[in-house]
């Protein structure tokens, strides 16, 4: 029975054309990204508010479902079905489209990401250049938004986005340039395997300033406290997306999420290893051939998966305790605090592979 | 010199950061003080001036004689009585409205009050469903009275050498 | 038609027809964002060539960078197109002289005798457009990186043109903060990290004294 399913199934899979296959092998790969992509952004929501929540010595959204499990999905349904509301004399078109500008190359960017060995959508060659590009066209769904709303708040809040946003890209892409000398390669699943042999080998400690000033750059580059004057509500209510209601808004909102996780799940890859056990190297090898417990601490997708929830959780301890900057100390710590830093770095990182430092530059 | 220095470490190593972060740390794991409401209430005083409410006698008859010393004390003006005699001879009210948008709850009418009629309860969660519910009649205010008659006489009971 | 050439035609049409949007549309915003939707479309096509490091490299810098301060600024001032329309046809002659000399230039650089598929450009005749002139070049093998031999060629063979452009580059960005760099005098700021330096010794003096009577 299941035999004869199988068999009607690859003869179908056998007809299509071979552009056809390529096509839904990648639109099937695509999803089994995206979806739980999704659904991680939903719950990240959640658990923004939990966790800032306990931090504040209450308890956050319990009354959708067990302990507030069905909040999201509330919300969500909430938002679909409110009405999309445009601004007299704004942009109908731009307005309309700054949400998907955003939303789009969040969601582009995991294309390159490596969940494990050979476990990625594409397998580029340039893969940390494709995300650097990628991240920089962001910016354009925030200025137009801002731009496109005809309103004065939405304007400032995209003006202070588009520098702010211009400004860390330079800091994280010298952080970038230290990766690429420490493991020779753009290509992100090169870059784990360069970090291959124990916790030591991890880009972590012979990048350290890099590691910190990437961490910040990417909490100032998702605009997320404390570098959210973007949509500083104190200040201009809701920075560039204030005319934005229902489905338009939820975009904006799911993009945020979607670029949080992307770039925890970046630092994960590129300073801690990306997939690669912290125990190999402490536990003898022989420890990884048991069944179950091997599986469990050895390499794979669920050390990658752990070490993102970690810089995940950073994002919303960060919100949760440290106040707003200024603009122009924001401005002033990414363009002449971390980017001398990174460029010393750099220099420092090239004396080290001149004299071939062991164990990271041999 | 040397505090130069040290403030530099430390703001190179984020050590003020750190103990904010420490802080924040803390707390998340410590007891939370929400009260979930509908199912935990906080304590209340048995001064608490909430929603409205007319007395009566034990015996049944309504205490208020139509005096209007609330009406004239209220300073939002939001009580509104007319009155008439009734076949036994006694004055009494064929009219006690309050407007609850109106009222700031401040307790004068209670204060007023020489019968101790009008009184204000300690039942604060209430709401309206239509226009025009927000100002409750008589008949509504004395069904509030025998509803929690026992809750007011109670607090009237331990308020009274206070007053 | 192949699929790739699909692609082609698609990207390319859209290339012409948003660079020529740019110059006729009336809101400079609109403009600048023509701009950006020809600089994707030509990456792509650049894509296409097996070159990904130009192809992202444009994105990351002329789409992510140059177009977004571009965008600033024309939202920020507010520029009157009407005003710079002025003159257009006195000025078309001159406009199509230097298209002209930009296009035979481009043609004599990178011409397709420079991929191996002409012997010469001189060979310009009626036959310069046909089937074997504009052949598809061999695909690059699996293992060749665009990033790598483009690495190879900017430090070896052109290392004096790349330095000499970088000192020019660099020469214009010291330029360009020098000319907008001033101190003023005249205005009074606080230094947080000072502020926060200061102990209680610094600025308290506790004063012992007699009590009066």
């Amino acid at each position: 029975m299941i035999d004869q399913a199988m068999q009607s199934v690859l003869g179908w899979w056998q007809l299509l054309p071979g552009g056809w296959r390529l096509l839904l092998w990648n639109t099937g790969k695509i999803l089994l990204v995206m979806i739980p992509l999704m659904l991680a952004v939903a719950y990240y929501t959640l658990a923004e508010r939990k966790v800032i929540g306990f931090m504040q010595v209450r308890l956050g959204p319990n009354r959708v479902g067990y302990h507030g499990l069905l909040q999201p999905f509330a919300d969500a349904i909430k938002l679909m079905f409110k009405e999309v509301i445009l601004p007299t004399n704004a942009d109908r078109f731009l307005f309309l489209s700054a949400p998907v500008l955003v939303l789009g190359p969040s969601l582009a960017a995991w294309v390159v990401i490596p969940f494990d060995e050979g476990l990625s959508i594409a397998n580029i060659d340039a893969g940390l250049l494709y995300i650097l590009a990628v991240s920089s066209v962001t910016v354009y769904g925030v200025i137009l938004a801002g731009w496109a709303s005809n309103s004065k708040y939405a304007f400032l809040g995209a003006m202070r986005s588009a520098a702010q946003m211009v400004a860390y890209e330079i800091a994280m892409g010298f952080a970038l340039v230290g990766v690429l000398m420490i493991s020779g390669s753009l290509n992100l699943g090169h870059i784990v395997h360069s970090q291959n042999g124990g916790i030591l080998h991890w880009h972590l400690l012979p990048l350290l300033p890099l590691f910190f000033v990437y961490m910040i750059s990417g909490i100032a580059e998702t605009n997320r406290a404390p570098f959210d004057v973007v949509e500083g509500e104190s200040e201009i209510v809701a920075g560039f997306h204030v005319e934005y209601s229902g489905i338009t808004f939820a975009m904006f909102f799911l993009a945020e999420y979607a670029n949080m996780i992307l770039i925890s799940a970046l630092i994960a890859i590129m300073f801690l290893g990306g997939w690669l056990s912290p125990l190999q190297g402490i536990v003898p090898d022989s420890v990884f051939a048991i069944p179950v417990i091997g599986l469990l601490l050895g390499h794979g997708i669920h050390w990658l998966i752990f070490k993102t929830a970690f810089f995940m959780f950073n994002y919303l301890w960060f919100r949760a305790t440290f106040p707003r900057y200024r603009y122009d100390q924001i401005m002033r710590l990414g363009w002449k605090v971390f980017l001398p830093i990174t460029i010393v770095w750099l220099v420092i990182e090239g004396l080290a592979a001149y004299f071939k430092l062991p164990p990271w530059f041999n | 010199m040397k505090r130069r220095l040290i403030s530099w470490l430390k703001s190179f190593f984020f050590w003020e950061l750190f103990q904010g972060l420490r802080v924040t740390g803390r707390y998340f794991f410590a007891r939370k003080f929400t009260i979930r409401f509908p199912e935990e209430r906080t304590p209340k005083s048995p001064r608490y001036r909430g929603l409205h409410a007319l007395r009566r006698y034990p015996n049944g008859e309504e205490r208020c004689i139509a005096c209007k010393l609330c009406e004239a004390v209220c300073p939002a003006l939001a009580i509104t009585i007319d009155s008439e005699e009734r076949e036994d001879g006694t004055r009494r009210t064929t009219r006690y409205d309050i407007d609850l948008f109106k009222c700031v709850y401040c307790g004068f009418c209670e204060e007023a009050c020489p019968v101790d009629a009008v009184v204000l309860t300690r039942f604060h969660d209430f709401h309206f469903e239509e226009r025009g519910q927000q100002v409750i009649r008589k008949l509504d205010l004395l069904k509030l009275g025998d509803r929690f008659e026992e809750e007011i006489a109670t607090d009237r009971q331990t308020e009274s050498k206070y007053r | 038609m192949s699929f790739v050439q699909v692609i082609f035609y698609l990207f390319a049409v859209m290339m012409l027809v948003a660079a020529l949007r740019v110059i006729t549309v009336r809101n400079p915003v609109h403009a600048a964002l023509f701009l950006v939707l020809t600089f994707i479309c030509t990456s792509v096509l650049w894509l296409m060539l097996e070159a990904e490091f130009l192809a992202i490299v444009l994105v990351l810098v002329y789409v992510g960078a140059v177009m977004v301060l571009f965008l600033f600024v024309v939202m920020l001032l507010n520029i009157n197109i009407e005003s710079l329309r002025e003159g257009f046809v006195q000025y078309v002659p001159v406009g199509i002289l230097i298209a002209l000399a930009l296009f035979v230039q481009m043609i004599i650089i990178v011409g397709p005798n420079h991929f191996g598929l002409q012997d010469s450009v001189l060979t310009i005749g009626p036959n310069y457009f046909a089937q074997k002139n504009f052949a598809y070049p061999a695909p690059a093998a699996a293992e060749y990186s665009n990033t790598e031999m483009l690495g190879r060629a900017i430090f070896t063979d052109y290392l004096y043109p790349f330095e000499i452009a970088a000192v020019i580059l660099l020469v214009a960005i010291i330029a360009a903060i020098s000319l907008a760099l001033r101190k003023r005098t005249d205005t009074k700021r606080q230094n947080p990290a000072q502020q926060i330096q200061v102990r209680k010794q610094d600025r308290l003096r506790i004063v012992k004294m007699e009590a009066e009577e």
